[in-house]
């Protein structure tokens, strides 16, 4: 028999209490909820911001003074980034347990092996040539037509990184962050080539696809979005048992009775979806897709019916958190939302990629 | 009813397998062997419909393979691999879960789970993390997963690759007495093995392959001769009986000169 | 997190003073064409350094709370709280300053930003913005008739159009008009120039200099042959951004190497503000021609109150 020391497996575990740890990432999933409509440069009391959000729900909304003022920072500003960046953090997390389970890799992060680059560069030649081709599209098509480009960029990008890393089932590390790699700087090449015919003030907005942020959330982005991340979240349900037998092995998989290529076809759309929609509101923001799995499968455990929803809501938890640090650290300035989950995650990124160094040959 | 007939398998024009026939049967443990290199795996492989054969086919219960949902199929037979490497730590007890299909009600899958466990020597390994374990408690664990997902199927096949392969002596024993008791349950089993005496101890079949083809087949007894060591593996060696059945010695056997 | 707290607190003491300033409502159409309407301008965000001077120069630099990265004159600008770079805008950052008016130049973003401003409880007003002398003038007039400054803001006007006429004149005297190339930045050895329709190209429009990218449009990474064809007379580069850039490592990349401009080893730092559109716009543009021009010896303008610092947060 073959050596058998598995990625992420190498330590024996205490004992995992699974259900514990759930509840402990949606306590924290509202605790920053709370936080994030509770917190921000302007300082508004708890107890005024709960009072505004419950004036909202019956449907009062004060028209001047400060109360006017509260209501716009709670509630235009501050409500819709932090669902918005619920959303996404949970939508990114998922996305790379589900890219981690189908690549049987515990480093495929949807933005390192780049399915987000592939999803921005789509996002930006749609901002270049979507509005001519918009005209000729249905309304409804054209109001989603940047997740849509992102969805396909990110299915594109997806497919050719499952075509390239992947050999009769079996992915080498390697090749999978190769590929990344090879992948998003063709995408960066084609932002590049991008670059001579768009204008300046489109040039000015492609940033926000390389650094990410979600300064600019609204209703209306997260009505565009929102479709695409839960049909990711509560479809990926239904992925749980086969990306478990995909532990074993794909054979192994189809022996337990698991669909495989079906399997990894829903997957892959699945991610392609939820990562496009992501990038299209937010741009390209790493890491979450990397820490949240991780931090779940050494706490929580491996099995993905737990492993989903912890990600769902950890992810989102961790974003609101994250996006909190961005928007108050160089108040009343604002960082890009990609540089705080890059501090936070690169290290941990080393990490993984030194515990794995046996695999990956170092 | 499951068999394959007239297989053939090829990897850019080169024939793996070229003409193999196989039948089993409930009751009955039919065996493959032959050198490295013969095809066993990958005739197992393609009973598994892992593999597609490019000639011939394989029918189970009157359908073709090939037309087989992969759920309905996996109650109706259980896979073994050679060696498993699971990625992420799973806990032994996750994986034998594995083998249970979804029909099966929560706590009848922990029964079944703990059963076969005890079943494999590993009642206590239920909580412990898969890729911390040897070789062999690994192996055991995948054999466990097997008997699950056969008991929650209806009168299902295995179908074994190198059950043993890493194996002391004594769990060797208790792999083959399960796959004994399948059988007397009423299950067909289909073992690769590389051992020609454990082959002939636990065989009612024996087939014997070589270079993709079946050189030989039948009860031990009349399969493992003399001719056939020579013509399998190019050893002389003298073949022995006891009760039980045929046995060769390697302190007996001889690499021509 | 501290600081944005008393920083708010701080707001909320001011804004008890505003009430009391408080002006008749004025409606105004801004360079989006939205009717904004002007309540009080007590607390002013300014965003854009040419929005940022004019508003200190017509005297109201004490009602500014809260400038961009690129309001850095008058140097009293620059000690007012910073909400970060004009494209990369915080909504709740501005909010938290308790504005009663925001004054952007066209082209702060982002503008999804910009919309969510727009629809909060402060007028958000965006100033238009273009690349050349009537742009400097509208601004002025536009900006004066949002803070209800129109006397002063039409004595400043009259000053800065004198001193574009007096430019004119200046351009006129030029006998062979020179080519310039303006290197935005250096990525990599292969040079950011400015192309028609740039701020650059307006600039040296205005101070009798060619563009000798002009075929280019926009800021675009220019190819080594294509500067090296455009034989530029001088380069131009930004003062800020380049002011570690030696003429020696400027003309010792081939885009430049053979061109005119390294032969006479003529590399202009352009201070930004040149490139604002803003109320010193004219005296950038005398000051390049100078240098582009040395033979004629320019005479300089006249110095205004925005081109003092000093004296350019006071009436």
């Amino acid at each position: 028999m073959s050596a058998t020391i598995t990625i992420a497996a190498m330590q024996p575990l205490p004992v995992r209490r699974g259900g514990l740890v759930i509840a402990a990432a949606a306590v924290f999933l509202v605790a920053a909820l709370l936080a994030s409509l509770a917190i921000g440069p302007v300082y508004i009391a708890p107890g005024r911001v709960v009072g505004t959000l419950i004036d909202a729900l019956a449907g009062a909304r004060p028209s001047e003074g400060t109360g006017m003022r509260d209501a716009v920072v709670v509630l235009d500003i501050r409500l819709p980034r932090t669902v918005l960046a619920m959303l996404v953090g949970g939508g990114l997390a998922v996305a790379g347990a589900v890219l981690q389970g189908v690549f049987r890799n515990p480093l495929a992060d949807p933005g390192l092996v780049g399915v987000s680059p592939g999803a921005a560069l789509a996002a930006v030649l749609w901002i270049i040539f979507g509005s001519a081709a918009a005209g000729y599209l249905p309304g409804s098509v054209a109001a989603f037509g940047l997740p849509l480009a992102a969805f396909a960029g990110g299915l594109v990008t997806t497919v050719l990184l499952y075509r390239i890393a992947t050999r009769e089932g079996r992915t080498s590390v390697a090749m999978l962050l190769f590929a990344g790699i090879a992948l998003g700087a063709m995408a960066a090449a084609g932002t590049g080539l991008a670059v001579f015919v768009a204008s300046d003030q489109q040039l000015r907005e492609f940033t926000f696809w390389t650094l990410g942020s979600l300064g600019g959330a609204s209703w209306q982005k997260i009505a565009a979005a929102a479709p695409f991340i839960l049909l990711l979240i509560v479809g990926s349900r239904w992925l749980a048992r086969g990306l478990d037998a995909l532990a074993l092995g794909e054979a192994e998989a189809f022996h337990v009775g698991v669909n495989t290529e079906l399997l990894k076809r829903v997957a892959i759309v699945l991610v392609a979806a939820g990562v496009g929609a992501s990038v299209a509101v937010s741009g390209v923001i790493g890491f979450i897709g990397l820490v949240v799995p991780h931090l779940l499968r050494l706490s929580a455990g491996p099995s993905h019916a737990r492993l989903l929803v912890g990600c769902a809501l950890l992810g989102g938890a961790l974003l609101i958190a994250s996006d909190i640090v961005a928007r108050t650290i160089v108040s009343p300035a604002e960082l890009p939302l990609g540089v705080v989950t890059a501090i936070l995650g690169t290290p941990y990124f080393l990490y993984l990629v030194q515990r794995n160094r046996a695999v990956l040959g170092g | 009813m499951y068999a394959a007939r007239a297989i053939r398998y090829e990897v850019r024009g080169r024939a793996i397998l070229d003409g193999v026939d196989l039948r089993l049967t409930p009751g009955k443990i039919v065996a493959v062997v032959g050198p490295n290199g013969a095809g066993k795996s990958t005739l197992l492989k393609i009973m598994a419909g892992e593999r597609r054969a490019t000639g011939g086919n394989v029918l189970l219960d009157d359908r073709d393979l090939t037309e087989w949902k992969p759920a309905d199929l996996a109650r109706r037979r259980a896979v073994l691999p050679q060696s498993i490497e699971v990625v992420f730590p799973f806990l032994v007890s996750e994986v034998v879960a594995l083998g249970s299909s979804q029909r099966v009600p929560r706590s009848e899958a922990a029964a079944l789970v703990s059963r076969a466990l005890s079943a494999v020597d590993l009642a206590d390994f239920g909580r412990r993390v898969y890729g911390t374990l040897s070789g062999g408690e690994q192996q055991r664990v995948q054999f466990a997963r097997v008997l699950v997902q056969a008991w929650s199927g209806e009168g299902a096949y295995l179908l074994l690759d190198e059950p043993n392969a890493s194996l002391d002596l004594s769990h060797q024993l208790l792999i083959l007495r399960l796959a004994r008791t399948h059988a007397e349950s009423g299950g067909g089993v289909l073992m690769v093995l590389h051992d020609l005496n454990l082959a002939a101890m636990v065989a009612d079949e024996l087939i014997a392959l070589k270079d993709g083809c079946r050189i030989a087949a039948g009860p031990p007894e009349h399969v493992i001769t003399d001719q056939l060591i020579a013509a399998l593996y190019g050893v002389h060696a003298s073949v022995r009986g006891v009760p039980d059945g045929p046995f060769i010695l390697p302190q007996t056997a001889r690499l021509p000169a | 997190m501290l600081a944005a707290l008393s920083l708010a607190v701080a707001a909320y003491a001011a804004c008890a003073v505003s009430i009391a300033q408080a002006q008749s409502p004025r409606a105004i159409i801004d360079g989006r064409g939205r009717a904004v309407e002007i309540r009080d301008t007590s607390r002013i965000v300014t965003i854009g350094g040419a929005v940022t001077e004019i508003v200190f120069a017509l005297g109201r630099g004490d009602n500014v709370v809260g400038v961009d990265l690129t309001s850095t004159f008058p140097s009293t600008a620059q000690k007012k709280p910073n909400i970060g770079y004009m494209r990369a805008l915080s909504a709740e950052g501005v909010i938290a300053l308790a504005p009663t008016l925001v004054l952007a130049v066209e082209g702060s973003g982002p503008p999804d930003v910009i919309e969510v401003l727009s629809n909060a409880a402060v007028p958000f007003v965006v100033v238009p913005e273009d690349h050349d002398e009537a742009s400097v003038l509208r601004k002025v007039r536009f900006i004066a008739q949002a803070l209800g400054e129109e006397e002063r803001g039409a004595a400043m006007e009259k000053a800065i159009a004198e001193d574009f006429a007096s430019i004119r004149a200046m351009r006129e005297r030029i006998g062979k008009r020179r080519k310039a190339t303006f290197v935005l930045a250096i990525g990599g050895g292969t040079p950011m120039v400015g192309g028609a329709g740039t701020s650059a190209d307006g600039f040296f429009a205005l101070s009798g200099v060619d563009n000798a990218m002009k075929s280019l449009p926009g800021y675009k990474p220019a190819t080594a042959e294509a500067s090296l064809a455009a034989a530029p007379d001088v380069v131009v580069t930004l003062l800020e951004r380049n002011h570690d850039l030696s003429p020696d490592a400027m003309f010792a990349l081939p885009a430049f190497a053979e061109t005119p401009a390294a032969r006479g080893k003529r590399l202009i730092p352009l201070p930004s503000y040149a490139l604002a559109f803003g109320p010193r716009a004219a005296h950038a543009a005398r000051d390049l021609a100078a240098a582009v021009y040395p033979d004629l010896a320019l005479p300089d303008l006249p110095a205004r109150p925005w081109t003092r610092d000093a004296s350019a947060g006071k009436p």
